[in-house]
């Protein structure tokens, strides 16, 4: 916030000298909105610089190095949200919601608190978990899933079989409670560690190990059941 | 360790014993040793490992396209970020800071508080000579009127 541009009286007296400049440290003192940094020209290239930079730069309304980010970190937003829903058009609706969410509140994006990964993939996960829980039932084991799941194998047989497997894999999965199939999302997401996956979830590691471990003790039980 | 914990330990970190704690791989290692149990149980853990890391979807080059041309359609067509309120850093850091002193189940406790000072201030019923008259409580009592 400015300072106010209120004329300051002559002082009439030291004592009154005394307590504007008190009131000037005060003022100096109070939290104010930092001008988001703009990118300087011909300086720096977009691809090169680092997400905080990029979200500042966006913040100040450069669209160009928003997109940086979403070409940087959209394949991941996708690939959670797509494991979560198990579907492929809701997960593109919800990592667009993401993404636009994360613009929105470019300017209120505080790089000490969080990184910008943690950040995005986190809205993102909460996007998914809602809308899967909104939708009553977990992943659509859809035909055309399950057949993108049945690589052809060598030989019929095999095929069939590793096809059935596969099946029952996604079937399972889809009765998955959100939460659980969101930690095993993570789990299998390489180059992401526990903790991170925990921050991601908003739950301790020691949670995280609990939801996995539910996760896979079910998916052994539905996969032999 | 016990090939029941194994699995427990299993299913929590995966078939990868790298991705085991420490702490405990070097005792799983050797139950597999000497385990026949335990080692049919890792070959379980790494059958569903493979199986999961070959079930779980991907998304399509196309589909990154679509979000990336989606997104930046929409930004176009969206105002500027808002400049964030000139205190809410400042509230956000004081809540952050303030969080580690917050015991557990400080809202239930905010709320016992709140109860503690309602009841403390709210006045108490003014009692009229209880001695005097012992069934001054009964008038209070609805009594149905004779209906003759």
């Amino acid at each position: 916030m400015p300072q106010p541009p209120m004329p300051i009286p002559l002082a009439q007296s030291p004592d009154a000298a005394e307590a504007l400049l008190r009131r000037a440290d005060l003022l100096a003192a109070l939290p104010r909105a930092a001008a988001p940094p703009v990118r300087p020209t011909g300086l720096m290239p977009r691809e090169a610089a680092e997400d905080d930079t990029l979200m500042a730069w966006a913040a100040a309304g450069d669209r160009a190095a928003f997109g940086v980010l979403v070409a940087r970190h959209g394949e991941r937003a996708l690939r959670i949200a797509l494991r979560v829903l198990g579907n492929a058009e809701e997960a593109e609706e919800v990592a667009q919601e993401a993404f636009l969410r994360a613009w929105q509140a470019a300017a209120s994006f505080d790089p000490a608190r969080a990184r910008f990964t943690t950040w995005l993939h986190r809205i993102t996960l909460n996007l998914a978990i809602d809308r899967s829980r909104r939708r009553g039932k977990a992943v659509n084991a859809d035909e055309e899933a399950l057949a993108r799941l049945a690589d052809p194998a060598p030989g019929p047989e095999a095929a069939a079989v590793a096809a059935e497997d596969r099946a029952a894999l996604a079937d399972a999965l889809a009765r998955l409670p959100a939460r659980q199939r969101a930690a095993i999302a993570l789990a299998y997401e390489e180059g992401l560690s526990g903790a991170e996956a925990a921050a991601l979830l908003d739950v301790s590691e020691r949670a995280l190990e609990g939801l996995l471990r539910r996760a896979r003790l079910m998916l052994r039980r539905l996969m032999t059941s | 360790m016990t090939p029941s914990r194994f699995a427990r330990l299993l299913d929590t970190h995966g078939a990868r014993p790298e991705a085991w704690p420490t702490a405990r791989r070097a005792e799983a290692e050797a139950l597999l040793g000497r385990s026949a149990e335990a080692r049919r149980q890792l070959a379980a853990a790494q059958r569903l490992d493979a199986a999961l890391e070959r079930a779980l979807p991907q998304p399509s080059p196309a589909a990154l396209a679509r979000l990336q041309a989606r997104v930046a359609r929409e930004i176009a067509r969206s105002p500027l970020p808002a400049p964030p309120h000139p205190w809410a850093h400042a509230w956000a850091r004081l809540g952050l800071a303030l969080r580690p002193a917050a015991p557990a189940g400080y809202g239930a406790l905010a709320a016992m508080a709140t109860c503690a000072l309602w009841l403390s201030l709210a006045p108490s019923p003014a009692v009229s000579d209880p001695i005097g008259d012992p069934l001054a409580p009964l008038q209070t009592l609805p009594l149905a009127e004779d209906p003759l």
